[in-house]
């Protein structure tokens, strides 16, 4: 599954940047985020609540963190398990254009999704990834806008 | 042969003999939801059995742990393969000669396999401790493609890596099963080589499910104190499986019953042993309770016996004026990861070599070769007659694709290339001998009731007003002429895991003249109680409404193979019709005897016997049964009983020709049934109804196939059709009416020239909606679109022709 997107945000790069790598604001922003744990600059734990269709489940998972080109570009690979409702692994690479006090950020991903969650939701994953990481980015971009303002 | 009097045919009508349209006794309980099914049994102290099952479709399994899962309350134990091995039954054989896991020992092979199996006192606290067993991964690359299998270095099944050879001859590659081939390939050659046209074509006939509505399952009992095992099961061969049962566990087949109650629909899906009858028989022995286990639809979909999956790649050649010279076919098969198909042992390949099909060729050459792939294991199931449902889609593709490279009318091309009715019995160039058959006079029936003419003429101006902007919907009329062989089999070449594939009827009259008769056979649907009965009535005189059928019972019911590949009516249909003669042989003598005559001075007069020349003095059957039991009768043993056991000489030919008009939107895929006349002939018709019946179900399965069910698999081996949001499922709002016709051209070999009908409707059906949409868009040239033909791959077919410019 591929998802590319992009979003302006209310904030310079370098606040934008930061803020992508705090695990405190990922954890907030993050749908369904129970716990979200940084083991060092590139490793992540995370344990994720998500729900596709009729499958509801609880993913434990491990991001790692390429930071290729900061603050213009990085990029994150990760795997989780959520049991007997499957798996998922995949990636995103991320660019961030500096446009003074904004920032566009734009990314694309790719899952790849098996288990319970593709046979019963293959049809949804599509719309309910796009839903989740367009909700990622809206509640990202508010709580970056707010320290900004502050 | 004499007209029958008046009072004749009054008697035979109450007989409910065969040819009439007897109303099926077994509709009485099933239409009140008093069935009895396997999720119908409930034992005291019954303990309920669920699957752990592999998301992954290729893994090494590191390690399981069951602690979490066993203490979920009410959980017993959880098996995996470690705790089967030490009874060897952690693999088991499968009915191809291959061998598969019960629960995953290593690895695993594709998505859903049997991980381990959890037992508990309800089916809710066993689902729990599903979700809570862990199991620990390490994935390995996925192929889901065969032609892929055959060049990749990765080896699917470690377990017989290094065996260059298997049950059918070598092995070539590590994901290689076997190559089959039958016919003269020499001869093939010439012929296409030498030709004036010759026709190339991949044919796919894609992977799908029968999709019952019961899904599969079982109760196990082991009774510790008498030493007996009970086991209630969805099995379409119970006797087989009692067999295979003591071979696998060492109990003597005496002290093992298997009992398959009502089944709610088989369709092949139900004639292998899956790991869940041997787990739930394993755990039983083990905890000394009885343990049930049923799937739910996934499991179903995901991991029980699949259907087709072959990749047929064709050539035939013609002359110029169409008379077909030769045909070549190169079949790739995906069997998935173990060759579990359920074929006779010497067929791999099934009958796959009727694929000369209604057509008189002479020289034909078939080459199959099976693949080990990434997906569930199986292939011949779903009424497919031991892969005639492939054979046949394949030769009737092949017939338009050579239609269209004669440029000449499909229909005109078979008439000219069917066998002749005076070329029967016919040797094929593959090997088989067809018993009987009257092709030209079907084929002239059915495009006459259809008016095919009218219909060409209707097309023509549909593509006129298509090109001139007027519509945008497209008539396809889709041709099928089948020819299809079933009633396995002769025991000189048939048998299923050694047992030989003839059948039985055991018949025992009553002293006031009622009758029950047992048969190695067992319904799923296909009406055997009500129709078993007629054949019996009308060969034994006592009314089909006085005669019990009983099937499915190994401790009562005689030998047999079971109910698939419309084996019933031709093996045991026989079987019964004989053993029936027998009654009538004893009774015959029974009767001279009360009527102080000669044996031979008596005759059958439909329901008695009467002295020849004297009718007024008769004996019916009902006083001949009394008298069984009644006098002393010098040279005759008391009672009215006969057993059949029956190796028949040969299979059976039935033949059809089927018609679909159809409208085909090419703005949106949309497809619609305008008529579907479905001429089927299976030779001596024992219940016209019953047959209709068959027909109405086996033509909407086709509808399904070629329309837009099927079991599909993405790169990572997820099954993506495996629940009935995906998995087309025809409702009332898809299926068209049908017109059913037939003509009888009855069995010369068989005892009442009866032929089987259950999978002709399925063999025939999918060729004829698959040609319908191919018909559609000829005239803009499309030769070959993969099924199924859902609204996306239409509207896709309409796109690449440049349509929707």
């Amino acid at each position: 599954m591929d998802l590319t997107d992009e979003i302006v945000i209310n904030a310079p790069r370098d606040v934008v940047y930061a803020a992508l790598q705090d695990p405190e604001v990922l954890r907030q922003c993050i749908p369904g985020c129970e716990e979200l744990i940084k083991h060092s600059d590139t490793d992540l734990e995370a344990k994720v609540v998500l729900k596709v269709g009729p499958v509801k489940a609880r993913f434990s998972g491990k991001v790692t963190l390429s930071p290729d080109n900061p603050p213009e570009a990085f990029s994150l690979t990760g795997e989780g398990s959520g049991g007997a409702a499957g798996f998922a692994k995949g990636g995103a690479d991320v660019h961030l254009e500096d446009r003074g006090e904004e920032t566009l950020l734009r990314y694309t991903a790719k899952v790849d999704i098996g288990g319970k969650l593709a046979q019963l939701g293959s049809r949804l994953i599509q719309g309910t990834a796009k839903k989740l990481s367009a909700q990622f980015f809206a509640s990202f971009a508010e709580t970056v806008e707010e320290t900004e303002k502050a | 042969m004499k007209d029958l009097t008046e009072d004749q045919i009054e008697r035979a009508a109450k007989l409910k003999g065969m040819g009439t349209s007897r109303k099926r006794v077994e509709d009485v309980r099933f239409t009140q939801g008093k069935g009895n099914y396997v999720d119908d049994i409930k034992l005291d102290g019954m303990l309920f059995g669920d699957f752990v099952r592999s998301p992954y479709a290729h893994a090494r399994v590191k390690s399981i742990n069951i602690e979490e899962a066993m203490k979920v309350p009410g959980v017993v134990a959880v098996l995996t393969a470690k705790d089967l091995e030490p009874l060897s039954l952690h693999w088991m054989p499968t009915l191809a000669g291959d061998k598969q896991m019960v629960l995953a020992d290593g690895k695993v092979l594709f998505q859903g396999q049997e991980v381990a199996f959890v037992v508990a006192s309800d089916r809710y606290a066993a689902a729990d401790a599903v979700e809570l067993v862990e199991v620990d991964y390490e994935e390995l690359p996925v192929i889901v493609n065969p032609f892929e299998a055959l060049k990749s270095d990765v080896v699917l099944r470690e377990d017989i890596k290094d065996e260059t050879s298997g049950a059918h001859g070598p092995r070539n590659h590590h994901n290689h099963i076997f190559t089959w081939t039958e016919g003269n390939e020499a001869a093939t050659e010439q012929a296409i080589d030498s030709a004036e046209v010759v026709a190339e074509e991949m044919v796919y006939y894609h992977r799908t499910h029968p999709c019952p509505l019961e899904t599969c399952g079982t109760v196990a009992s082991m009774d510790k104190v008498t030493g007996k095992l009970t086991v209630w099961g969805t099995f379409q061969a119970p006797h087989v499986v009692r067999t295979v049962a003591s071979l696998l566990s060492g109990i003597e087949e005496h002290n093992i019953r298997v009992i398959s109650p009502d089944i709610g629909g088989g369709f092949g899906n139900k004639v292998g042993v899956y790991p869940g009858y041997i787990c739930a028989i394993v755990a039983s022995i083990v905890t000394g309770k009885p343990v049930k286990w049923i799937e739910d639809r996934m499991d179903n979909l995901m991991a029980t016996a699949f259907a087709r999956d072959y990749w047929m790649k064709g050539r035939i050649s013609a002359t110029k004026d169409g008379k077909i010279t030769g045909l070549h076919c190169h079949v790739t098969a995906d069997h998935g990861a173990f060759d579990a198909c359920a074929d006779p042992t010497k067929f791999p390949a099934g009958f796959f070599h009727i694929c000369t099909g209604s057509y008189d060729i002479p020289a034909a050459f078939v080459k199959v070769d099976g693949v080990y792939t990434n997906k569930a294991p199986g292939g011949v199931a779903y009424r497919c007659s031991f892969r005639v449902t492939e054979a046949a889609y394949f030769i009737e593709r092949m017939i338009e694709v050579l239609a269209i490279e004669l440029n000449m009318d499909a229909a005109e091309l078979r008439r000219i290339n069917f066998i002749r009715a005076d070329q029967f019995p016919y040797q094929s160039a593959l090997g088989w001998e067809y018993d009987s058959g009257d092709y030209h006079t079907a084929w002239d029936k059915a495009l006459k009731a259809v008016d095919y003419e009218g219909l060409r003429k209707e097309q023509a101006q549909r593509i006129e007003d298509f090109k001139a902007g007027k519509t945008r919907k497209l008539l396809g009329i889709g041709l099928t002429h089948f020819t299809e062989i079933v009633g396995a089999g002769p025991v000189k070449n048939c048998d299923i895991l050694g047992m030989g594939m003839f059948d039985s009827c055991e018949i025992r009259i009553h002293p006031t003249g009622s009758a029950i008769a047992r048969l190695g056979t067992i319904s799923q649907g296909q009406a055997h109680a009500t129709t078993f009965a007629q054949i019996l009535a009308t060969e034994t005189g006592i009314p089909a409404d006085s005669i019990t059928i009983e099937e499915g019972d190994t401790d009562t019911a005689p030998y047999g193979l079971g109910t698939y590949g419309s084996r019933s009516t031709p093996v045991a249909g026989a079987a019964t019709a004989l053993a029936g003669r027998k009654i009538r042989a004893k009774a015959q003598m029974i009767a001279a005897y009360l009527l102080e005559v000669h044996d031979d001075d008596v005759e059958w007069d439909v329901d008695r016997f009467s002295v020849k020349g004297a009718p007024e003095r008769f004996k019916t059957m009902k006083e001949i049964a009394y008298a069984a039991y009644n006098q002393a009768i010098p040279g005759l043993e008391p009672g009215l009983e006969a057993v059949s056991y029956y190796d028949p000489p040969n299979m059976t030919y039935p033949f059809g020709a089927y018609i679909c008009v159809m409208e085909v939107d090419v703005d949106t895929g949309q497809w619609d049934i305008r008529q579907f006349y479905a001429l089927d002939d299976c030779g001596t018709r024992i219940n016209p109804m019953v047959i209709d019946g068959q027909v109405h179900g086996g033509v909407t399965e086709a509808l399904a196939i070629a329309m837009g069910q099927e079991i599909a698999y993405d790169d990572m081996g997820n099954v993506k059709t495996g629940t009935l949001m995906d998995f087309f499922l025809p409702t009332a709002w898809e299926v068209p009416n049908y017109t059913t016709d037939h003509t009888v051209t009855p069995s010369p070999h068989h005892p009442i020239g009866a032929k089987g009908v259950g999978e002709s409707p399925n063999v025939g059906g999918v060729p004829a909606f698959s040609n319908a949409v191919h018909d559609a868009f000829r005239a803009f040239g499309l030769r070959q679109s993969h099924m199924p033909h859902d609204h996306w791959r239409i509207w896709k077919i309409a796109s690449d022709l440049g349509l929707h410019a």
